[in-house]
């Protein structure tokens, strides 16, 4: 396969079509250069331009109107066109003798039929005059180099249009004749100049202070034989010789291809090496013309990029090669015109696809810049017809390619054939590389590799971490899981959170229900809530202990497990979770205690529960000493001060389970405390019993006296019935009253004396207001805070003092100062409030039966005026606050 | 791109053997089994890092062909290393590695690193030289030796390696003159001498004191 698989020369195709020009207007053969002695040709700017030994140019526009002007009065003998600029530079002799003369002509510029001449100059290195061999001007128009017989280059720096301001000085000496010569811009600056002799390379650096020369190569060329290759080729000097073509750098040489045949001539046509060579046949083909028989040539042109002949063909002795209008036009000795015309990129691809020859036709597509569309095509094409050939491998390489553009089912169906399992496999790995994937091409592949059985493979699909995911995850983790693959779906579904899936794998597949609990413990409080709720029972069934401590855990003080004891400690309700506790009391009731003991804020259900359970448990126990144990363990739960069980609820369930104990205590806490009459009853019962009930009686008044519930006065006087009742019983209970008493008069006594001191202060205040005068020294409105101007409007409570704009903008009414108007509504507010509530009789009597002292709401009242027979709210100076009363307006005009 | 050193290789050996499909395995990492034959003489390059420097390998790829043969001698002159490449599966491309060897030793400058290589090692069912053979000829003639598969890729990036590393301890050792590019050798622009004009006494010593 290797070796027979060269192939042991170019390819050669005809992708140029052979056209001998005709005239438009006679249909004849183009033959106005019939009986021109042609000197040197070019092409440019929409003609070709053809010198003669006469002297005369004749320029062929592009419908092959031919004008002619004498250039020189003896002969033409070099032309170069600028491509960018419509200048033709010539060179040849007006004189007899060996007196080369430079000429720049500017082809826009007609005058007189004939083209302005911008510069003539002479043409000579040094003083010894000697005939030009080669030319060359840099597309910048500030290099011009004319090479000579005698080996000199002579360089011309400045503007080319001009002679003046040009500095010319020479480049090179060598004493073979000059053969080629070319510009190359390396970089942004560097620019070289080749010099070709037959006998070296020489490449100058002429941008720099100084002249940089190194010779490239130790042979050369003839004329003719040297041209600039384009982008293509990296705008390399191309050089042909008798053995091969070589290319050049301006450091060196670069790679050659070997075509054997001596060169006449070589030029450059859109990436393409056109190479005109003598025939190498000793059978030499000739044409005749007119009785003069002429040497045949080969023009071959080469497609260099993609190494192949893109035409072949021989004509008679090729005098000039030129590239216009999209085409190149020989001309040849018989002084016809040949045009040949590039075939469209579509004719030469369906050249090549006859030829089945598509990795040629890729190539060439590419250098064309075809379109991704066409591109495609040859894809599919080459793909077709590879798999048509059996080479299922090289086919699938290549719909590959297509992904993206061809429909994937038009491949998949050729590689369906279990045969071809991992052709189909390849294509769709490529196509989830390329992300054009749909849920079903995920299944097909992970089927293949199920199939395949090809285990490795599907750990770098699935397995590979930190790698981009290119598939549908969901239908990952589905078919893994249908194929068993289970380890595969869980690490997709951990990977990639799908919490849902990852549990149910792990709790209906492969039954490891620890991990599946670890898991929950690793997810954020939210997830994990919702996922133990889903599966709290199941688990639970499986392995009670790991999850009530989940549970515990969730309850509490949940965070993540890996978080490392960052991340937000939240808690679940634990009431919710109960109901996973189904046929489980003893973990519930772990569970339950645990809340309690570390949240005994705990709602009253929590508590409800633990007690059914305790009773239950309780009813159930057969063996006495734990019964005991357990009748400890709920009567501590009843008389747990912070137990919030519901009170209804606890009795209830101590009555059905018949709990005496729990019975007792609950009456005791539901009504003891509650009914103060119970406590005066048991008080005058103790009382007229005979008997020495000391301890009881001391009891009872202790209760009395905590709860307030009898004034002492009747206290003593129930007692007072008891005979056995002695002083020391009371004794304790009466000194303590009275000291209270006692305690609260003078308590009483000396806010009264505050009362009035008070009273008296606001009286002397108000009366001061009255008689003396009150001097306002503000100098700022209190409003804007600028300096005071008249008129101005002034208060007499702190003193406050604004502008009259000021007050009148600001101010709600215009009695009343605006910035102790807040102050004073809430005083005024109270009062309304208290007038209002002394007409409510009914919550009057409402408050005065529930309070447990009633002369002091009497008291209140009547001090919120309930008698008062007048109205004193509205307008009264005499309520005052710290001298922010209300007070009348002052008005300076 | 800049790189310390640029080395210059040459692949010789029999037509066919697989030279061109070695280079492109290197420069492209890809196999062609359809591949044109070389007419002439092609390069590639490829950046490479050896003792954490950057050098760039410059590989000419020339026809095995013998009538090419004149064309690609031009070749040799200004090469730093050599692929002196047959095919294990062809014993002739095997037998014909002395006139290879001659011929190299004659147009390439004397310190020229060689590397022997027996190329297409993944068609072992067709093996027609032992890779004993391969290592005793090497050996004899002071090559460095490896068997490599342009195809599957196998030892491709050690072969040019292998061979830079050599070229590369022949700089550090002195033995090459780097300042002359006949050798096949050249310094990155932004590691040569700062001072162009300054002259350079003994070559290798003092840039031996530039590399430490």
């Amino acid at each position: 396969m290797y070796v027979n698989a060269y192939h042991h020369s170019w390819r050669r195709f005809n992708f140029f079509d052979k056209e001998t020009v005709k005239d438009p207007d006679t249909g004849q053969v183009f033959d106005k250069l019939k009986d021109v002695n042609v000197s040197a040709s070019v092409s440019g700017h929409g003609q070709l331009i053809v010198g003669d030994h006469e002297g005369f140019l004749y320029l062929v526009s592009r419908q092959l109107k031919l004008s002619v002007f004498k250039a020189y009065e003896i002969r033409v003998s070099h032309l170069f066109q600028l491509r960018q600029h419509n200048l033709l530079v010539s060179v040849g002799e007006d004189e007899q003798g060996v007196n080369p003369l430079i000429k720049v002509w500017n082809l826009d510029k007609i005058e007189k039929g004939t083209p302005v001449c911008t510069r003539i100059t002479r043409a000579i290195p040094g003083n010894k005059p000697t005939p030009v061999t080669c030319l060359a001007v840099h597309e910048n128009l500030a290099w011009m180099a004319v090479g000579f017989e005698n080996g000199s280059v002579v360089l011309f720096k400045g503007d080319v249009t001009k002679d003046r301001h040009t500095k010319t000085r020479i480049v090179y000496e060598n004493p073979k004749p000059v053969t080629g010569l070319a510009f190359k811009t390396s970089g942004s600056k560097s620019i070289f100049l080749f010099v070709v002799t037959d006998s070296q390379v020489v490449s100058i650096n002429i941008s720099g202070k100084q002249d940089q020369k190194s010779t490239v190569e130790h042979f050369g060329a003839s004329p003719h034989c040297t041209v600039m290759s384009d982008h293509t080729q990296d705008h390399q000097l191309v050089m042909g010789r008798q053995d091969a073509v070589y290319f050049y750098q301006p450091d060196g040489r670069g790679p050659c291809l070997a075509f054997e045949g001596e060169k006449l001539h070589l030029q450059w046509f859109r990436g393409y090496l056109i190479v005109v060579g003598k025939e190498n046949k000793a059978l030499l083909r000739t044409a005749v013309l007119g009785g003069q028989s002429l040497e045949m040539n080969i023009v071959t042109v080469y497609d260099i990029q993609n190494k192949f002949i893109a035409y072949s063909a021989p004509y008679p002795d090729v005098i000039g090669v030129m590239c216009e209008w999209g085409s190149v036009y020989l001309l040849g000795g018989d002084r016809k015109l040949y045009q040949l015309q590039e075939k469209d990129t579509q004719t030469k691809l369906e050249m090549l696809f006859k030829k089945n020859n598509y990795q040629l036709a890729i190539s060439l597509a590419k250098s064309q810049q075809y379109d991704d569309d066409g591109l495609i095509d040859i894809f599919t094409q080459y793909g077709d017809h590879l798999y048509g050939k059996g080479d299922h491998d090289g086919a699938i390489d290549q719909y590959i390619k297509t992904i993206g553009k061809l429909e994937a089912s038009y491949v998949i169906r050729k590689f369906l054939d279990a045969q071809r399992i991992h052709n189909l496999t390849k294509y769709l790995q490529a196509l989830h590389k390329a992300q054009r994937a749909t849920e079903e091409h995920t299944t097909l592949l992970l089927n293949c590799y199920t199939k395949l059985k090809d285990v490795s493979k599907l750990d770098e699909f699935i397995m590979t971490k930190d790698r981009e995911v290119d598939f549908d995850v969901e239908t990952a983790i589905r078919v893994c899981r249908q194929a068993s693959y289970y380890t595969h779906a869980l690490f997709l579904a951990e990977k990639h959170a799908k919490h849902h899936w990852y549990l149910r794998i792990q709790l209906e597949d492969i039954k490891h229900y620890q991990q599946a609990l670890e898991y929950i413990g690793k997810l954020e409080f939210d997830e994990a809530e919702e996922n133990l709720k889903k599966y709290g029972k199941v688990l639970m069934s499986e392995v009670p202990r790991q999850t009530t401590e989940l549970l515990k855990r969730l309850c509490t003080d949940y965070r993540p497990a890996d978080s490392g004891g960052l991340g937000r400690i939240q808690k679940a309700s634990a009431e919710e979770f109960i109901h996973i506790f189904v046929n489980n009391s003893p973990k519930l009731t772990e569970f339950l205690e645990h809340m309690i003991k570390v949240q005994p804020n705990s709602p009253s259900l929590l508590y409800n529960t633990v007690l059914e359970l305790y009773l239950h448990d309780y009813v159930h126990e057969r063996d006495s000493s734990v019964k005991t144990e357990k009748v400890r363990r709920t009567e501590d739960l009843l008389k747990n001060p912070d137990a919030r069980y519901d009170l209804d609820q606890a009795l209830i369930l101590c009555q059905m389970n018949n709990f005496k104990a729990g019975i007792l205590y609950l009456y005791e806490k539901a009504h003891l405390g509650q009914d103060p009459n119970l406590w005066v009853q048991a008080l005058s019962y103790f009382a007229r019993k005979e008997d020495n009930c000391k301890s009881q009686l001391m009891e009872v008044l202790s209760q009395i006296d905590k709860k307030n519930l009898l004034p002492p006065l009747l206290v003593i006087q129930t007692l007072a019935h008891n005979s056995t009742a002695t002083l020391s019983v009371v004794k304790d209970y009466i000194i303590r009253r009275l000291q209270l008493e006692n305690d609260q008069i003078a308590e009483d006594e000396r806010l009264i004396k505050q009362y009035r001191e008070d009273t008296e202060k606001k009286r002397a205040q108000i009366e001061e207001m009255k008689t003396t005068a009150k001097i306002f020294q503000a100098s700022k409105c209190n409003i804007c805070n600028h300096p005071l101007e008249l008129p101005s409007v002034h208060f007499l409570c702190e003193p406050h003092s604004y502008h009259q704009h000021c007050f009148e903008s600001y101010a709600e009414n215009d009695s009343e100062c605006p910035v102790c108007a807040p102050e004073n509504r809430k005083i005024m507010d109270i009062i309304r409030a208290q007038e209002q509530s002394k007409d409510l009789h009914e919550f009057f009597h409402n408050q005065l039966e529930r309070s447990q002292d009633g002369f002091s709401v009497v008291a209140d009242y009547f001090g919120r005026g309930v008698f008062n027979k007048v109205t004193i709210i509205t307008d009264s100076p005499t309520r005052q606050k710290g001298g922010a009363g209300t007070s009348y307006p002052s008005k300076h005009l | 791109m800049s790189y310390a050193y640029l080395f210059k290789y040459i692949i010789i050996g029999d037509t066919g053997v697989g030279k061109s499909c070695l280079l492109l395995q290197f420069t492209d990492k890809r196999f062609q089994p359809v591949h044109d034959l070389t007419i002439g003489v092609e390069f590639g390059a490829r950046m490479i890092t050896i003792d954490g420097k950057q050098i760039k390998l410059q590989i000419w790829d020339t026809a095995g062909q013998e009538s090419f043969r004149s064309i690609t001698r031009s070749y040799y002159r200004g090469a730093a290393g050599a692929l002196l490449v047959y095919d294990i599966t062809r014993r002739d491309t095997f037998n014909h590695l002395t006139t290879w060897l001659e011929d190299a030793r004659q147009h390439s400058n004397s310190n020229m690193v060689i590397m022997l290589i027996g190329n297409k090692s993944d068609l072992e069912a067709r093996r027609d030289v032992k890779k004993e053979e391969g290592e005793a000829f090497a050996r004899e003639h002071g090559l460095i030796f490896m068997e490599t598969s342009a195809k599957t890729a196998a030892n491709v990036e050690e072969a040019f390696i292998n061979t830079a590393k050599e070229i590369y301890q022949k700089i550090q050792d002195g033995v090459f003159d780097i300042n002359n590019e006949a050798n096949g050798i050249k310094i990155g622009p932004q590691h040569s001498p700062s001072n162009p004009s300054m002259p350079s006494s003994g070559g290798g010593g003092s840039q031996g004191g530039g590399c430490c």
